[in-house]
Formats: structure tokens, C-alpha cells, sequence
């Protein structure tokens, strides 16, 4: 018997099994699931009670679909946000994701506390059907489950699920269950075991838009002469259901009601003091954008050269430049900071599969040090050789895949550099040019004649 | 994160606006010290040709131009 609990426990060791406190109950438990747009956006309010003798300092919190999960955040019931940390666990069954919430203050014997977490899910809505013609309507199945999946007993629990139309195909039922308008209602339940599964699926009508960042590749460029230009390259596709049959331009431009899933435009918005905008593709310039200035941020309304449609991709690149001031710092100890998104917001709702941010540095640093938001993959430094370039400069190469709007933030690159080299290019063209002025000072006192001149004879 | 109320926020040592004066003004000069250079070139002989002349023109038309190119750059949009 001793023999199998201290395999037992070497196994679970090895396995990252961290250790799930019995004490905890989630008291009340109620979800939000969204679904009014190309995301799953689960979000809700635990009540935890501690039931055991000591104090606990960490929650649990379990994530049942990794493989589409994207991003999560947790609040304490005063909105302020409770430090967690992401490690790989196998509580039952496939490998999962979890979260430990570092409860602040720990949690006394008898006590309850608040949490409040927000997550994102990415392509986890199917098409049913797959295929659509250009005028029919987009539906998507949402499966799910009908209990908040918890490594701890939850006492009662209630499901919000959100659906923006009204046009709900079907749903499915477990009592008790209510619709209004555009909510349906599951619960309350009550004593539900932990890590409990029951299958929850509602097919409904969503006409997205459903448009994914295939690959993002963003590049900023630091230069020290009062200025960072920012680059995107962009590739999307529609993830919608597929088109069937033709594209009709005729039954499109006609009726502009019908287009249901169709993608004519999004908005991009830009910091406040972008200035040089530039959208444009393989082709050359797309002329089909618009810009407008609002107060503390660019609304930058791009249309791509063909309407979007389940299946199709586009590609384009976006550029514009902002004064170094409102991103690039300096340390009182003369060491340089900046300050920089790692992605920007490309449309409302985005999904991006694949990021990779550029950030090419000025000639001559040293010392970088990057400090990113959340985990991102450092990928190997590059040079890259830009305009009046000898030496070349740093890239700092950073990656990300399955990213949602909730990873717009700063990232952090501190470096050192020597103001000097700022006359780096001056000199370097003026030693160019002064080399010009040699070589024809060296040319004019070069004789090339065959024949000596013939009014030097004559002196 | 680092605190940034004590972080100075870093401009140009030039500021972006004076670029385009700053273009004309030295690339003029440059211009000017460049012709002169190989006007005086072609026009002098042997005899009176000066080794120092040459060089003073020289370094003051390159340096001249040399600062200009790189604010002309600037000014159309190129950071270099």
C-alpha cells in the first residue's frame, strides 16, 4: 500500500500535478458567455468560500479548451488586477492549461472572497453549415459546457450565453433553461462535482465579421533623429463559413442588405500623433481608405480591393510614423527606454494567429535588455542594413502566436547609446564626398598626353 | 514597469521643424563651395595651382554638403 502511494506521488510529481486544496468551494459561480462576435469571450464572478482550518493563498483556475484559448485576465471584486501564473497540468484526462490566482489577502478559515476573470477563446465556433451562397445567412454552433469547469466543488452556478441575434436554430436543454430576447439562461444549478462535463451547444445566426490575421509582421524602426516608423505587414483571411458557388459583383452591388458575412471594411485605429500614413500592397497605393482624426486617437477606415468572403484572403501592408517623444524615454542614469506596443489594434474583435515584431534599433547600441507584458519567444537578433548603414543595425525579433485584443501592451527595450553616434552618417558622407574632391584634385596633376604640348616647346 | 514620471521623454537634439531650413541653408553653402572648387579646377594652371586652397574648399564644401544630405533626407521623411 505505502509502495503504490509513493509511486502515486513520484507520478504526479512528474506529471506537474499541482496540489488542489479541498477546503476551497466555489460558493457561487456566475458566467458570461459571449458570443456576439468571432471570439468566445467567457468572462464571470466567483464567490470562493474557504471551508477548511488554515488560510489559503492561491485559486485554481482550469482551462478546458487549450488548444483555442488565447488570453485571460482575473480582477478581485474591487477591479484590481490579482497576479496569476500559467503552467501545464493533467488533472483528468489530455494535458490542460491552468492558472494559479494568487489570492491577495489569502483567504481565512470561513471567509469568502470575489474574483472576477475574463478569458478569450479563438476558432472555437464551427459553421454549420460549412458552406454558404453569397446571399444566405452565416450560422454557427457554439459547443460548450453547461457547468463552470473547476478543480473545486461549486455549490450554485448560473450561465449567461450571449447571442446577438434572434434568430436562434436551436439550443440545447437542461433544466432550468430560459430565453429572453438574446440571452439564454442555464441554472441555477446546485452541488456540482468537480471538473464536471456536460455538453452545451447553441446554433444561431452570426454574421461576424469573422476575420483572422493570418501572419502580422510589425516592424518598428528607432531612429534617434526624432522619429519611430511603424510598419505592418498584414495577411488575413475570412474564416467564415466557405462561399458556395460564384461571386455575383452584380447581386452584390445591387443588394447591399443581402450581403450578410461579406467583409467591405474595417477600422484600424492608430496613436493619436501618427502622422504619414501609408496602406498599400503589392500592387501599389489602395486608394479606398479614409483617416480621421479623434481626440486622442486615428481612425483609419480601410476597404480592401475586393469584398471578403468565407475562404478568401487579402494581404496589405500599413505604415505611419509617430515622434520618438511619445514612445522612446531616457533613464536619469542616461540609459535609453522604449516604450512600445508589441501589436496594435488591427479591427474590433481581432484574432491573429502569428505575430512577429521587428524592432530594429539605432546604430551602435549596447546593453538591451527586453522586458515583454507576457510570454513571448525571443527569436535570434538579425541585422538589418537601412539607408547610409556600414556597421547595420540590431533587430530584436519577438513572436507570439493566437493573440487577441487584450494583448495590446507595452513592451519594454532598454538600451545604451552614445549620443555621438548620431553624426555617424554626416561624417560617413562627408568622408564620401571629400574622397570625390581627392580623387579630382589626384586627376588634375596626372598628365595622360602621348605628345608633350606644343606651346610648352616654345617657353 | 518602470516608473515613467521620472523618465525624461526623449526629442531630437534638432528639432523636425527647422529641417527643411536647415536643407536649404547647407546644402546651399555646400552647392556654392563645390562649384567654386571646380571652377577653380579648371580655370588654374600648374603655376597657380594651390595644394592648400584646394584642400580648404574641399572640406568646407564636403562637410557642408554632407550635413545637408542627411537633413534633406530627414526632411522628406527618411531617418536615417
Amino acid at each position: 500500500m505505502w509502495k503504490f502511494v509513493a509511486v502515486f506521488a513520484v507520478f504526479s510529481m512528474a506529471n506537474g500535478l499541482e496540489h488542489i486544496d479541498d477546503s476551497l468551494i466555489n460558493k457561487n459561480v456566475q458566467r458570461t458567455i459571449d458570443l456576439n462576435s468571432q471570439l468566445v469571450k467567457i468572462g464571470g464572478t466567483i464567490t470562493i468560500e474557504n471551508t477548511g482550518e488554515g488560510s489559503v493563498a492561491s485559486y485554481l483556475l482550469a482551462i478546458e479548451d487549450p488548444d483555442s484559448f488565447s488570453s485571460i485576465t482575473v480582477q478581485d471584486s474591487q477591479k484590481n488586477p490579482l497576479k496569476i501564473e500559467q503552467f501545464r497540468a493533467r488533472f483528468q484526462g489530455p494535458e490542460r492549461i491552468a492558472f494559479k490566482v494568487h489570492l491577495r489577502p489569502s483567504l481565512e478559515p470561513g471567509k469568502t472572497t470575489t474574483i472576477i476573470f475574463e478569458s478569450f477563446f479563438t476558432n472555437s465556433l464551427k459553421f454549420c453549415p460549412k458552406c454558404v451562397t453569397q446571399k444566405e445567412k452565416q450560422l454557427v454552433k457554439y459547443e460548450g459546457n453547461y457547468y463552470f469547469y473547476s478543480p473545486y466543488v461549486t455549490k450554485t452556478q448560473k450561465t449567461d450565453v450571449l447571442v446577438n441575434s434572434r434568430v436562434v436554430e436551436k439550443y440545447s436543454k437542461l433544466k432550468p433553461v430560459s430565453q429572453t430576447d438574446s440571452t439564454i439562461t442555464y441554472g441555477p444549478y446546485t452541488d456540482i462535482e468537480q471538473f464536471a462535463r456536460d455538453s452545451l451547444s447553441v446554433h444561431y445566426e452570426n454574421n461576424g465579421p469573422f476575420l483572422s490575421v493570418s501572419r502580422l509582421q510589425r516592424t518598428i524602426e528607432v531612429s534617434h533623429w526624432g522619429n519611430i516608423a511603424i510598419e505592418e505587414n498584414i495577411d488575413l483571411k475570412h474564416t467564415g463559413a466557405l462561399l458556395k458557388g460564384s461571386f455575383s459583383r452584380y447581386d452584390y452591388q445591387r443588394d447591399t442588405v443581402a450581403n450578410h458575412h461579406s467583409i467591405r471594411s474595417y477600422v484600424t485605429v492608430l496613436p493619436a500623433l501618427a502622422h504619414s500614413i501609408y496602406y498599400r500592397d503589392m500592387n501599389g497605393n489602395i486608394s479606398t481608405s479614409n483617416v480621421r482624426t479623434h481626440k486622442d486617437y486615428i481612425e483609419v477606415e480601410l476597404k480592401p480591393r475586393f469584398p471578403l468572403f468565407g475562404g478568401w484572403r487579402s494581404s496589405y501592408t500599413l505604415g505611419y510614423s509617430v515622434p520618438s517623444s511619445r514612445y522612446l524615454f531616457r533613464k536619469p542614469s542616461g540609459e535609453f527606454l522604449l516604450k512600445v506596443r508589441l501589436i496594435d489594434h488591427v479591427f474590433d474583435d481581432m484574432a491573429v494567429e502569428d505575430l512577429e515584431t521587428d524592432i530594429v534599433l539605432p546604430v551602435g547600441v549596447t546593453d538591451i535588455k527586453v522586458k515583454a507584458p507576457y510570454e513571448v519567444k525571443r527569436l535570434d537578433d538579425k541585422v538589418a542594413y537601412k539607408y547610409l548603414d556600414t556597421i547595420g543595425r540590431t533587430v530584436i525579433r519577438l513572436s507570439k502566436q493566437n493573440l487577441v485584443e487584450q494583448h495590446i501592451q507595452d513592451v519594454e527595450i532598454s538600451y545604451n547609446w552614445n549620443t555621438h553616434m548620431l553624426l555617424h552618417e554626416p561624417i560617413l558622407l562627408f568622408l564620401a564626398l571629400f574622397s570625390l574632391f581627392i580623387a579630382v584634385i589626384i586627376y588634375v596633376r596626372l598628365d595622360f598626353s602621348i605628345a608633350k604640348p606644343e606651346h610648352s616647346k616654345k617657353e | 514597469m518602470a516608473d515613467v514620471a521620472k523618465l525624461i521623454r526623449y526629442t531630437s537634439p534638432v528639432s523636425p521643424a527647422v529641417f527643411p531650413h536647415l536643407t536649404l541653408v547647407l546644402l546651399g553653402i555646400g552647392i556654392f563651395f563645390t562649384a567654386w572648387f571646380f571652377v577653380y579646377e579648371v580655370t588654374s594652371t600648374k603655376q597657380t595651382r594651390s595644394l592648400t586652397k584646394e584642400f580648404a574648399t574641399a572640406v568646407v564644401a564636403s562637410a557642408f554638403s554632407g550635413f545637408g544630405i542627411v537633413f534633406l533626407l530627414l526632411t522628406v521623411g527618411i531617418y536615417v
